[in-house]
Protein backbone atom coordinates (compact mmCIF):
# COMPACT_ATOMS: atom_id res chain seq x y z
CA UNK A 1 0.00 0.00 0.00
CA UNK A 2 2.73 2.34 0.99
CA UNK A 3 4.83 1.85 -2.16
CA UNK A 4 1.75 2.11 -4.27
CA UNK A 5 1.16 5.51 -2.99
CA UNK A 6 4.60 6.65 -3.41
CA UNK A 7 4.54 5.49 -6.87
CA UNK A 8 1.28 8.02 -7.25
CA UNK A 9 2.31 10.90 -5.31
CA UNK A 10 6.06 10.91 -7.46
CA UNK A 11 3.82 10.12 -10.80
CA UNK A 12 1.67 13.11 -9.88
CA UNK A 13 4.75 15.24 -9.68
CA UNK A 14 6.37 14.04 -13.28
CA UNK A 15 2.56 14.54 -14.84
CA UNK A 16 2.31 17.79 -13.03
CA UNK A 17 5.55 19.49 -14.93
CA UNK A 18 3.66 19.31 -18.46
CA UNK A 19 1.62 21.83 -16.82
CA UNK A 20 3.97 23.65 -14.88
CA UNK A 21 6.48 23.66 -17.72
CA UNK A 22 4.54 22.99 -20.83
CA UNK A 23 7.93 24.33 -22.78
CA UNK A 24 9.82 21.40 -21.26
CA UNK A 25 6.60 18.92 -22.91
CA UNK A 26 6.50 20.89 -26.59
CA UNK A 27 9.75 19.26 -27.90
CA UNK A 28 8.67 16.03 -26.61
CA UNK A 29 5.58 16.34 -28.51
CA UNK A 30 6.86 18.15 -31.86
CA UNK A 31 10.00 16.24 -32.34
CA UNK A 32 8.08 12.90 -33.35
CA UNK A 33 5.13 14.96 -35.46
CA UNK A 34 7.83 16.53 -37.01
CA UNK A 35 9.99 13.39 -37.67
CA UNK A 36 6.78 11.41 -39.06
CA UNK A 37 6.13 14.29 -41.76
CA UNK A 38 9.66 15.00 -42.93
CA UNK A 39 10.76 11.36 -42.92
CA UNK A 40 7.31 9.99 -44.79
CA UNK A 41 7.88 13.11 -47.01
CA UNK A 42 11.50 13.12 -47.99
CA UNK A 43 11.85 9.34 -48.64
CA UNK A 44 8.05 8.80 -49.98
CA UNK A 45 9.97 6.59 -52.39
CA UNK A 46 11.27 3.65 -50.11
CA UNK A 47 7.69 2.30 -50.76
CA UNK A 48 9.15 1.46 -54.54
CA UNK A 49 11.25 -0.73 -53.42
CA UNK A 50 9.71 -4.55 -54.19
CA UNK A 51 8.27 -6.36 -51.54
CA UNK A 52 8.37 -3.04 -48.99
CA UNK A 53 6.14 -3.84 -46.21
CA UNK A 54 3.74 -0.89 -47.02
CA UNK A 55 2.23 1.59 -50.08
CA UNK A 56 2.17 4.62 -47.80
CA UNK A 57 5.44 6.04 -46.46
CA UNK A 58 3.59 7.52 -43.48
CA UNK A 59 2.56 4.50 -42.37
CA UNK A 60 6.08 3.05 -42.17
CA UNK A 61 7.53 6.60 -40.49
CA UNK A 62 4.62 7.41 -38.07
CA UNK A 63 5.67 4.37 -35.58
CA UNK A 64 9.26 5.29 -36.13
CA UNK A 65 8.12 9.19 -34.79
CA UNK A 66 6.93 7.41 -32.14
CA UNK A 67 9.35 5.27 -30.87
CA UNK A 68 12.29 7.74 -31.29
CA UNK A 69 10.20 10.29 -29.72
CA UNK A 70 8.77 7.24 -26.72
CA UNK A 71 12.68 6.00 -26.26
CA UNK A 72 14.16 9.85 -25.61
CA UNK A 73 10.90 10.82 -23.64
CA UNK A 74 12.15 7.50 -21.39
CA UNK A 75 16.32 8.93 -21.54
CA UNK A 76 14.62 11.82 -20.64
CA UNK A 77 13.55 10.37 -17.03
CA UNK A 78 17.41 10.46 -16.57
CA UNK A 79 18.34 14.12 -17.19
CA UNK A 80 15.55 15.16 -14.96
CA UNK A 81 16.90 13.04 -12.25
CA UNK A 82 20.34 14.33 -12.82
CA UNK A 83 18.45 17.94 -12.01
CA UNK A 84 17.02 16.13 -8.96
CA UNK A 85 20.05 14.72 -8.03
CA UNK A 86 22.46 18.04 -8.64
CA UNK A 87 20.01 20.65 -6.55
CA UNK A 88 19.72 17.52 -3.95
CA UNK A 89 15.88 17.24 -4.25
CA UNK A 90 16.84 13.36 -4.43
CA UNK A 91 18.73 13.30 -1.57
CA UNK A 92 15.53 14.34 -0.13
CA UNK A 93 13.56 11.18 -1.65
CA UNK A 94 16.36 8.73 -0.93
CA UNK A 95 16.34 9.55 2.74
CA UNK A 96 12.33 8.84 2.69
CA UNK A 97 11.68 5.55 3.97
CA UNK A 98 9.99 4.12 0.71
CA UNK A 99 10.78 1.35 -1.20
CA UNK A 100 13.84 1.99 -3.42
CA UNK A 101 11.76 0.38 -6.02
CA UNK A 102 8.80 3.61 -6.16
CA UNK A 103 12.00 5.70 -6.25
CA UNK A 104 11.73 4.05 -9.90
CA UNK A 105 8.45 3.32 -10.63
CA UNK A 106 6.12 6.50 -9.75
CA UNK A 107 8.82 8.21 -11.99
CA UNK A 108 8.46 6.02 -14.13
CA UNK A 109 4.65 5.68 -14.38
CA UNK A 110 4.71 9.80 -14.89
CA UNK A 111 6.86 8.96 -18.25
CA UNK A 112 4.66 6.68 -19.65
CA UNK A 113 1.72 9.18 -18.71
CA UNK A 114 3.41 11.49 -21.03
CA UNK A 115 4.46 9.19 -23.90
CA UNK A 116 0.69 7.80 -23.61
CA UNK A 117 -0.29 11.28 -24.04
CA UNK A 118 2.78 12.26 -27.30
CA UNK A 119 1.41 8.50 -29.35
CA UNK A 120 -2.13 9.25 -29.07
CA UNK A 121 -1.38 13.06 -30.24
CA UNK A 122 1.00 11.77 -33.06
CA UNK A 123 -1.50 8.69 -34.08
CA UNK A 124 -4.16 11.29 -34.57
CA UNK A 125 -2.23 13.42 -37.01
CA UNK A 126 -0.21 10.37 -38.75
CA UNK A 127 -4.50 9.36 -39.27
CA UNK A 128 -5.61 12.97 -40.54
CA UNK A 129 -2.06 12.84 -42.64
CA UNK A 130 -2.97 9.50 -44.29
CA UNK A 131 -2.22 6.57 -41.95
CA UNK A 132 -4.14 3.88 -42.28
CA UNK A 133 -4.65 1.10 -39.64
CA UNK A 134 -4.43 -2.48 -41.34
CA UNK A 135 -4.61 -4.59 -38.31
CA UNK A 136 -7.41 -2.23 -36.74
CA UNK A 137 -7.47 -2.42 -32.64
CA UNK A 138 -4.66 -4.84 -32.24
CA UNK A 139 -2.60 -3.58 -34.32
CA UNK A 140 -2.84 0.19 -32.53
CA UNK A 141 -2.83 -1.78 -29.54
CA UNK A 142 0.64 -2.98 -30.54
CA UNK A 143 1.90 0.41 -31.35
CA UNK A 144 1.20 1.63 -27.87
CA UNK A 145 2.95 -1.53 -26.01
CA UNK A 146 6.45 -0.90 -28.11
CA UNK A 147 6.16 3.04 -27.42
CA UNK A 148 5.75 2.15 -23.66
CA UNK A 149 8.00 -0.83 -23.95
CA UNK A 150 10.83 1.32 -25.80
CA UNK A 151 10.31 4.39 -23.43
CA UNK A 152 10.35 1.77 -20.40
CA UNK A 153 13.81 0.71 -21.63
CA UNK A 154 15.15 4.79 -22.08
CA UNK A 155 13.84 4.96 -18.42
CA UNK A 156 15.64 2.78 -17.05
CA UNK A 157 18.86 3.14 -18.78
CA UNK A 158 18.46 7.01 -18.07
CA UNK A 159 17.82 6.20 -15.18
CA UNK A 160 21.37 3.90 -14.48
CA UNK A 161 23.80 6.27 -16.03
CA UNK A 162 21.95 9.26 -13.98
CA UNK A 163 22.33 7.48 -10.47
CA UNK A 164 25.96 6.30 -12.08
CA UNK A 165 27.06 9.57 -12.99
CA UNK A 166 25.64 12.24 -11.38
CA UNK A 167 26.21 14.45 -13.96
CA UNK A 168 25.86 15.80 -17.30
CA UNK A 169 28.23 12.94 -18.17
CA UNK A 170 25.24 10.93 -18.43
CA UNK A 171 23.36 12.72 -20.27
CA UNK A 172 25.66 12.58 -23.47
CA UNK A 173 25.77 8.86 -23.07
CA UNK A 174 21.94 8.38 -23.10
CA UNK A 175 21.46 10.28 -26.00
CA UNK A 176 24.55 8.71 -28.29
CA UNK A 177 23.02 5.33 -27.27
CA UNK A 178 19.73 6.05 -27.83
CA UNK A 179 20.69 7.27 -31.61
CA UNK A 180 22.70 4.24 -32.19
CA UNK A 181 20.06 2.02 -31.05
CA UNK A 182 17.64 3.28 -32.78
CA UNK A 183 19.31 3.85 -36.19
CA UNK A 184 21.48 0.78 -36.56
CA UNK A 185 18.03 -1.29 -36.48
CA UNK A 186 15.45 -1.44 -38.97
CA UNK A 187 14.11 1.95 -38.53
CA UNK A 188 14.72 3.51 -42.18
CA UNK A 189 14.49 0.35 -44.17
CA UNK A 190 13.33 -3.21 -43.50
CA UNK A 191 15.86 -6.02 -42.54
CA UNK A 192 15.85 -7.46 -46.24
CA UNK A 193 16.62 -4.35 -47.91
CA UNK A 194 20.09 -4.37 -45.41
CA UNK A 195 23.54 -5.89 -46.59
CA UNK A 196 26.64 -6.57 -44.75
CA UNK A 197 27.90 -5.29 -41.29
CA UNK A 198 24.32 -3.18 -40.83
CA UNK A 199 22.56 -5.79 -41.19
CA UNK A 200 24.28 -8.23 -39.12
CA UNK A 201 24.32 -5.55 -36.35
CA UNK A 202 20.02 -4.66 -36.86
CA UNK A 203 19.05 -7.98 -37.06
CA UNK A 204 20.13 -8.90 -33.40
CA UNK A 205 19.37 -5.52 -32.59
CA UNK A 206 16.19 -5.80 -29.81
CA UNK A 207 14.96 -2.22 -31.60
CA UNK A 208 14.35 -4.07 -34.54
CA UNK A 209 11.89 -6.37 -33.41
CA UNK A 210 10.49 -3.37 -31.30
CA UNK A 211 10.13 -1.91 -34.48
CA UNK A 212 8.35 -4.84 -36.07
CA UNK A 213 5.95 -4.89 -32.97
CA UNK A 214 4.95 -1.08 -33.63
CA UNK A 215 4.40 -1.71 -37.29
CA UNK A 216 2.32 -4.89 -37.28
CA UNK A 217 -0.62 -2.53 -37.89
CA UNK A 218 0.15 -0.40 -40.11
CA UNK A 219 2.07 -3.00 -43.22
CA UNK A 220 0.14 -4.32 -46.00
CA UNK A 221 -2.39 -7.42 -44.71
CA UNK A 222 -0.27 -9.78 -47.33
CA UNK A 223 2.85 -8.55 -45.82
CA UNK A 224 4.55 -11.09 -43.34
CA UNK A 225 4.95 -8.92 -40.95
CA UNK A 226 1.34 -7.97 -40.68
CA UNK A 227 -0.26 -8.52 -37.55
CA UNK A 228 0.28 -12.38 -36.12
CA UNK A 229 1.44 -14.21 -33.58
CA UNK A 230 4.77 -15.18 -35.69
CA UNK A 231 5.54 -11.01 -35.89
CA UNK A 232 4.63 -10.09 -32.30
CA UNK A 233 6.35 -12.27 -30.17
CA UNK A 234 9.83 -11.34 -31.01
CA UNK A 235 8.97 -7.85 -30.38
CA UNK A 236 6.66 -8.64 -26.43
CA UNK A 237 10.04 -10.73 -25.54
CA UNK A 238 12.35 -7.69 -26.47
CA UNK A 239 10.57 -5.64 -24.55
CA UNK A 240 10.30 -7.79 -21.28
CA UNK A 241 13.92 -8.96 -21.59
CA UNK A 242 15.41 -5.42 -21.92
CA UNK A 243 13.18 -3.54 -19.78
CA UNK A 244 13.87 -5.67 -17.19
CA UNK A 245 17.43 -5.18 -17.52
CA UNK A 246 17.21 -1.61 -17.88
CA UNK A 247 15.25 -1.35 -14.55
CA UNK A 248 17.43 -3.39 -12.52
CA UNK A 249 20.33 -1.19 -14.15
CA UNK A 250 18.74 1.23 -12.26
CA UNK A 251 17.83 0.00 -9.50
CA UNK A 252 21.64 -1.15 -9.18
CA UNK A 253 22.66 2.01 -9.51
CA UNK A 254 20.15 3.52 -7.35
CA UNK A 255 21.71 1.13 -4.38
CA UNK A 256 25.25 2.43 -5.42
CA UNK A 257 24.39 5.88 -4.55
CA UNK A 258 25.59 5.42 -1.17
CA UNK A 259 28.62 4.36 -1.77
CA UNK B 1 23.91 -0.34 25.85
CA UNK B 2 24.16 3.48 25.21
CA UNK B 3 20.40 4.91 24.42
CA UNK B 4 21.47 7.94 23.43
CA UNK B 5 20.22 9.02 19.95
CA UNK B 6 23.49 9.05 17.84
CA UNK B 7 25.94 7.54 18.22
CA UNK B 8 29.47 7.56 16.31
CA UNK B 9 32.51 4.98 16.82
CA UNK B 10 35.33 5.83 14.68
CA UNK B 11 33.35 6.88 11.68
CA UNK B 12 35.50 7.17 8.66
CA UNK B 13 34.56 8.05 4.81
CA UNK B 14 37.21 8.46 3.20
CA UNK B 15 37.04 9.29 -1.18
CA UNK B 16 40.32 7.92 -2.64
CA UNK B 17 42.85 9.15 -1.12
CA UNK B 18 41.10 12.00 0.66
CA UNK B 19 39.96 11.32 4.43
CA UNK B 20 36.60 13.57 4.73
CA UNK B 21 35.95 12.48 8.21
CA UNK B 22 38.87 10.25 9.66
CA UNK B 23 37.65 8.13 12.34
CA UNK B 24 35.09 10.14 14.56
CA UNK B 25 33.80 9.53 18.41
CA UNK B 26 30.38 10.99 18.78
CA UNK B 27 28.03 10.74 21.37
CA UNK B 28 24.39 12.80 20.92
CA UNK B 29 22.56 12.94 24.18
CA UNK B 30 18.42 12.65 23.96
CA UNK B 31 17.02 15.83 24.17
CA UNK B 32 20.15 17.67 23.39
CA UNK B 33 21.03 20.20 19.81
CA UNK B 34 24.53 19.52 19.82
CA UNK B 35 26.54 21.60 17.15
CA UNK B 36 29.25 20.56 14.80
CA UNK B 37 31.22 23.50 14.20
CA UNK B 38 33.88 23.74 11.45
CA UNK B 39 34.78 25.89 8.04
CA UNK B 40 33.59 24.78 4.88
CA UNK B 41 35.50 21.17 4.44
CA UNK B 42 36.04 20.19 7.61
CA UNK B 43 33.54 17.00 7.31
CA UNK B 44 30.67 18.17 8.80
CA UNK B 45 28.52 17.50 5.88
CA UNK B 46 29.80 14.16 4.84
CA UNK B 47 29.03 13.04 8.83
CA UNK B 48 25.62 14.20 8.45
CA UNK B 49 24.79 12.21 5.80
CA UNK B 50 26.64 9.29 7.21
CA UNK B 51 24.04 9.46 9.57
CA UNK B 52 21.79 10.41 7.85
CA UNK B 53 21.41 7.03 5.36
CA UNK B 54 22.74 9.05 2.60
CA UNK B 55 26.42 7.90 2.15
CA UNK B 56 27.82 4.53 3.59
CA UNK B 57 30.90 5.16 5.90
CA UNK B 58 34.42 3.63 4.85
CA UNK B 59 34.82 1.85 8.10
CA UNK B 60 33.61 2.52 11.79
CA UNK B 61 29.87 2.06 12.89
CA UNK B 62 27.04 5.04 13.47
CA UNK B 63 23.73 4.04 15.49
CA UNK B 64 21.20 6.66 15.23
CA UNK B 65 17.50 6.87 17.33
CA UNK B 66 18.81 3.26 18.20
CA UNK B 67 19.45 1.54 14.63
CA UNK B 68 22.62 0.98 12.85
CA UNK B 69 22.46 3.41 9.34
CA UNK B 70 23.91 0.79 7.51
CA UNK B 71 22.05 -2.15 8.45
CA UNK B 72 19.09 -0.95 9.35
CA UNK B 73 18.66 2.01 7.67
CA UNK B 74 15.24 1.85 6.52
CA UNK B 75 14.40 2.29 10.54
CA UNK B 76 16.80 5.02 11.04
CA UNK B 77 14.73 6.96 8.39
CA UNK B 78 11.61 6.71 10.24
CA UNK B 79 13.16 8.17 12.67
CA UNK B 80 14.82 11.26 11.37
CA UNK B 81 14.43 14.56 10.04
CA UNK B 82 16.49 15.98 7.76
CA UNK B 83 16.80 19.97 6.41
CA UNK B 84 20.07 19.69 4.20
CA UNK B 85 22.39 22.64 3.09
CA UNK B 86 20.87 24.45 0.27
CA UNK B 87 17.18 23.51 0.58
CA UNK B 88 16.23 20.70 -1.73
CA UNK B 89 12.98 21.91 -2.67
CA UNK B 90 11.55 21.19 -6.16
CA UNK B 91 10.62 24.85 -7.62
CA UNK B 92 7.55 23.53 -9.78
CA UNK B 93 5.88 22.46 -6.42
CA UNK B 94 3.91 24.12 -4.00
CA UNK B 95 4.62 24.29 -0.12
CA UNK B 96 1.68 22.44 0.24
CA UNK B 97 2.38 19.52 -2.62
CA UNK B 98 5.81 19.02 -1.27
CA UNK B 99 4.35 19.04 2.52
CA UNK B 100 1.54 15.95 0.42
CA UNK B 101 5.01 14.61 -0.91
CA UNK B 102 6.67 13.73 1.89
CA UNK B 103 3.94 12.96 4.29
CA UNK B 104 3.10 9.96 1.48
CA UNK B 105 7.10 8.77 1.46
CA UNK B 106 6.90 8.74 4.63
CA UNK B 107 3.69 6.80 5.24
CA UNK B 108 1.58 8.99 6.97
CA UNK B 109 -2.38 8.15 6.58
CA UNK B 110 -4.54 10.19 3.85
CA UNK B 111 -6.92 11.17 6.49
CA UNK B 112 -3.88 12.73 8.60
CA UNK B 113 -2.13 14.20 5.66
CA UNK B 114 -3.94 17.43 5.24
CA UNK B 115 -4.56 18.47 8.90
CA UNK B 116 -0.65 17.58 9.42
CA UNK B 117 0.44 19.84 6.18
CA UNK B 118 -1.82 22.67 7.66
CA UNK B 119 -0.50 22.25 11.10
CA UNK B 120 2.94 22.52 10.20
CA UNK B 121 2.32 25.81 7.49
CA UNK B 122 1.23 27.21 10.36
CA UNK B 123 3.88 26.25 12.67
CA UNK B 124 6.67 28.18 10.07
CA UNK B 125 4.02 30.58 8.94
CA UNK B 126 4.26 30.03 5.38
CA UNK B 127 0.02 28.95 5.24
CA UNK B 128 -0.40 32.27 2.70
CA UNK B 129 2.13 30.90 0.34
CA UNK B 130 0.83 27.54 0.52
CA UNK B 131 -0.34 27.17 -2.48
CA UNK B 132 2.23 29.44 -4.02
CA UNK B 133 5.12 27.24 -6.25
CA UNK B 134 8.52 27.75 -4.23
CA UNK B 135 10.23 29.55 -6.93
CA UNK B 136 8.48 32.30 -5.58
CA UNK B 137 9.66 32.40 -2.06
CA UNK B 138 12.55 34.10 0.05
CA UNK B 139 15.66 31.87 1.05
CA UNK B 140 13.92 32.35 4.44
CA UNK B 141 10.75 31.01 3.51
CA UNK B 142 12.52 27.66 1.23
CA UNK B 143 14.22 27.49 4.85
CA UNK B 144 11.46 27.33 7.28
CA UNK B 145 9.51 24.96 4.48
CA UNK B 146 12.19 22.65 4.50
CA UNK B 147 11.96 22.77 8.32
CA UNK B 148 8.57 21.65 7.76
CA UNK B 149 9.30 19.28 5.50
CA UNK B 150 11.74 17.26 7.94
CA UNK B 151 9.11 17.49 10.83
CA UNK B 152 6.27 16.00 8.70
CA UNK B 153 6.68 12.45 10.71
CA UNK B 154 7.53 14.12 13.88
CA UNK B 155 11.02 12.25 13.97
CA UNK B 156 12.93 11.99 17.29
CA UNK B 157 16.46 13.06 16.25
CA UNK B 158 16.56 16.36 13.99
CA UNK B 159 19.42 16.74 11.75
CA UNK B 160 20.08 20.86 10.64
CA UNK B 161 22.73 20.88 8.36
CA UNK B 162 24.08 24.80 8.13
CA UNK B 163 20.66 25.91 7.86
CA UNK B 164 20.75 29.60 8.60
CA UNK B 165 23.74 30.01 5.84
CA UNK B 166 22.55 32.70 3.42
CA UNK B 167 19.86 34.08 5.60
CA UNK B 168 19.55 37.65 6.51
CA UNK B 169 19.39 38.08 10.39
CA UNK B 170 15.92 38.47 10.84
CA UNK B 171 15.14 35.27 9.14
CA UNK B 172 17.84 33.91 11.48
CA UNK B 173 16.44 34.41 14.37
CA UNK B 174 13.20 33.11 13.35
CA UNK B 175 14.63 29.45 12.71
CA UNK B 176 16.83 29.98 15.73
CA UNK B 177 13.55 30.44 17.70
CA UNK B 178 11.73 27.17 15.90
CA UNK B 179 14.63 24.96 16.41
CA UNK B 180 15.01 26.16 20.22
CA UNK B 181 10.76 25.20 20.71
CA UNK B 182 11.69 21.75 18.81
CA UNK B 183 14.04 21.04 21.30
CA UNK B 184 11.62 22.01 24.45
CA UNK B 185 9.35 19.70 22.59
CA UNK B 186 11.81 17.18 23.26
CA UNK B 187 13.42 16.80 19.56
CA UNK B 188 16.76 15.65 19.67
CA UNK B 189 18.67 18.40 17.48
CA UNK B 190 22.24 18.09 15.43
CA UNK B 191 23.11 21.12 13.76
CA UNK B 192 26.09 21.66 11.45
CA UNK B 193 26.97 25.15 11.27
CA UNK B 194 30.39 27.23 10.41
CA UNK B 195 28.98 30.44 12.66
CA UNK B 196 30.59 30.29 15.54
CA UNK B 197 27.44 32.64 17.59
CA UNK B 198 25.19 30.16 15.83
CA UNK B 199 26.62 27.04 18.07
CA UNK B 200 27.34 29.42 20.89
CA UNK B 201 23.42 30.59 20.86
CA UNK B 202 21.58 27.36 20.36
CA UNK B 203 24.00 24.24 21.21
CA UNK B 204 24.08 22.63 24.64
CA UNK B 205 27.11 21.12 23.55
CA UNK B 206 29.81 21.19 20.47
CA UNK B 207 32.18 19.27 18.56
CA UNK B 208 34.53 21.29 16.83
CA UNK B 209 36.29 19.14 13.55
CA UNK B 210 38.39 20.19 11.08
CA UNK B 211 40.37 17.92 8.38
CA UNK B 212 37.71 15.24 9.36
CA UNK B 213 38.44 14.87 13.05
CA UNK B 214 37.17 16.01 15.82
CA UNK B 215 39.26 18.42 17.62
CA UNK B 216 37.36 19.63 20.50
CA UNK B 217 33.84 18.35 22.16
CA UNK B 218 32.13 20.04 24.87
CA UNK B 219 30.21 22.87 26.18
CA UNK B 220 30.57 25.77 24.61
CA UNK B 221 30.80 27.43 27.93
CA UNK B 222 33.57 24.87 29.36
CA UNK B 223 35.71 25.00 25.92
CA UNK B 224 35.46 28.77 26.40
CA UNK B 225 37.02 29.06 29.95
CA UNK B 226 39.83 26.07 28.51
CA UNK B 227 41.25 28.94 26.52
CA UNK B 228 41.15 30.91 29.00
CA UNK B 229 42.78 34.90 28.42
CA UNK B 230 41.36 37.01 26.66
CA UNK B 231 42.73 37.99 22.82
CA UNK B 232 44.03 41.82 22.73
CA UNK B 233 44.01 42.08 18.68
CA UNK B 234 45.81 45.07 17.32
CA UNK B 235 46.43 46.35 13.90
CA UNK B 236 49.61 48.50 12.92
CA UNK B 237 51.25 49.19 9.83
CA UNK B 238 53.28 46.93 7.79
CA UNK B 239 56.55 48.37 9.13
CA UNK B 240 55.55 48.08 12.89
CA UNK B 241 54.25 44.62 12.18
CA UNK B 242 57.77 43.15 13.71
CA UNK B 243 58.36 45.52 16.42
CA UNK B 244 54.57 45.09 17.85
CA UNK B 245 55.02 41.39 17.51
CA UNK B 246 58.06 41.17 20.01
CA UNK B 247 56.31 43.56 22.18
CA UNK B 248 52.90 41.71 22.42
CA UNK B 249 54.86 38.88 23.07
CA UNK B 250 56.04 39.98 26.73
CA UNK B 251 52.30 39.44 27.62
CA UNK B 252 51.11 36.44 26.73
CA UNK B 253 51.32 33.76 23.95
CA UNK B 254 50.73 35.13 20.51
CA UNK B 255 47.21 34.01 18.79
CA UNK B 256 46.51 33.17 15.19
CA UNK B 257 44.26 35.80 13.65
CA UNK B 258 43.18 37.20 10.37
CA UNK B 259 46.15 38.34 8.06
CA UNK B 260 47.22 41.93 8.84
CA UNK B 261 46.13 41.56 12.58
CA UNK B 262 47.81 40.53 15.85
CA UNK B 263 46.81 38.56 18.21
CA UNK B 264 47.68 38.16 21.96
CA UNK B 265 45.96 35.91 25.06
CA UNK B 266 46.17 38.82 27.13
CA UNK B 267 47.18 36.90 30.62
CA UNK B 268 46.06 39.04 33.51
CA UNK B 269 42.80 40.07 31.63
CA UNK B 270 41.66 43.59 30.61
CA UNK B 271 43.74 45.13 33.98
CA UNK B 272 46.72 44.98 31.77
CA UNK B 273 45.70 46.59 28.34
CA UNK B 274 46.79 50.50 29.92
CA UNK B 275 50.65 48.73 30.01
CA UNK B 276 50.59 47.19 26.46
CA UNK B 277 49.21 50.23 25.43
CA UNK B 278 52.42 51.94 27.08
CA UNK B 279 54.67 49.34 25.80
CA UNK B 280 53.42 49.97 22.52
CA UNK B 281 53.87 53.51 22.76
CA UNK B 282 57.46 53.48 24.58
CA UNK B 283 58.47 51.47 21.10
CA UNK B 284 57.18 53.89 19.01
CA UNK B 285 54.85 51.93 17.05
CA UNK B 286 51.23 53.32 15.82
CA UNK B 287 48.72 51.70 16.55
CA UNK B 288 45.44 52.06 14.10
CA UNK B 289 43.16 49.76 15.91
CA UNK B 290 43.13 47.85 19.56
CA UNK B 291 40.09 45.91 20.63
CA UNK B 292 40.28 43.39 23.36
CA UNK B 293 37.96 40.09 23.10
CA UNK B 294 36.82 37.75 25.63
CA UNK B 295 37.52 33.85 24.93
CA UNK B 296 35.03 32.74 22.26
CA UNK B 297 34.77 29.76 20.45
CA UNK B 298 36.53 30.97 17.28
CA UNK B 299 39.53 31.51 20.19
CA UNK B 300 38.66 27.77 21.34
CA UNK B 301 38.94 26.78 17.47
CA UNK B 302 42.20 28.64 16.75
CA UNK B 303 43.36 27.31 20.05
CA UNK B 304 42.39 23.46 18.59
CA UNK B 305 43.52 24.10 14.70
CA UNK B 306 45.98 26.61 14.30
CA UNK B 307 43.67 28.56 12.05
CA UNK B 308 40.35 31.08 12.54
CA UNK B 309 37.68 29.53 11.21
CA UNK B 310 37.10 30.37 8.12
CA UNK B 311 34.43 33.11 7.41
CA UNK B 312 33.47 33.08 10.95
CA UNK B 313 34.12 37.10 11.42
CA UNK B 314 31.36 36.79 8.02
CA UNK B 315 28.50 35.51 9.52
CA UNK B 316 25.39 37.90 9.49
CA UNK B 317 24.86 39.27 12.71
CA UNK B 318 21.70 38.42 14.71
CA UNK B 319 20.43 39.72 17.71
Amino acid sequence: MSTTRSVGILATRSVRTIQRLPSAFFPALAMPIFNMVVFAGTFFAVTKIPNFPTDRSINWYMPLGIMMGSAFGGVGLGFTTIRDIQTGFYDRLRMAPTSRISLILGPLVGTLVRIALMTTLVIVIGIALGVRFTGGVLGVLCLYVSALGIATMGAGWGLGLAFKFKDMRGAAIMQLSIFLVMFLSSAQVPLDVMSGWLHAVARVNPATNILRLARVGLVNEANADHLSWNSVWGGVVAIVVMCALSLVFALRNLRKLSN
Amino acid sequence: MNSAPIIAEQLARHFGEVKAVDGINLTVNQGEIFGFLGPNGAGKSTAVRMLTTLLRPTSGTARVAGFDVVKQADEVRRNIGVALQDSAIDPLMTGFELLELQAVLYGIPSNKMKQRAEDLLERVGLTAAADRRVSTYSGGMRRRLDLALSLIHAPVVLFLDEPTTGLDPMSRLTLWEEVRRLNREGTTVMLTTQYLEEADQLADRIAIIDHGRIVREGKPSDLKRTVGDPTLLINVSRQHSDAAKAVLARFGDMRPTAEGTLGVGLKGGAERVAEVVRALDEAKIVVEHLELNQPSLDDVFAEATGHRLEGADNAPQAG
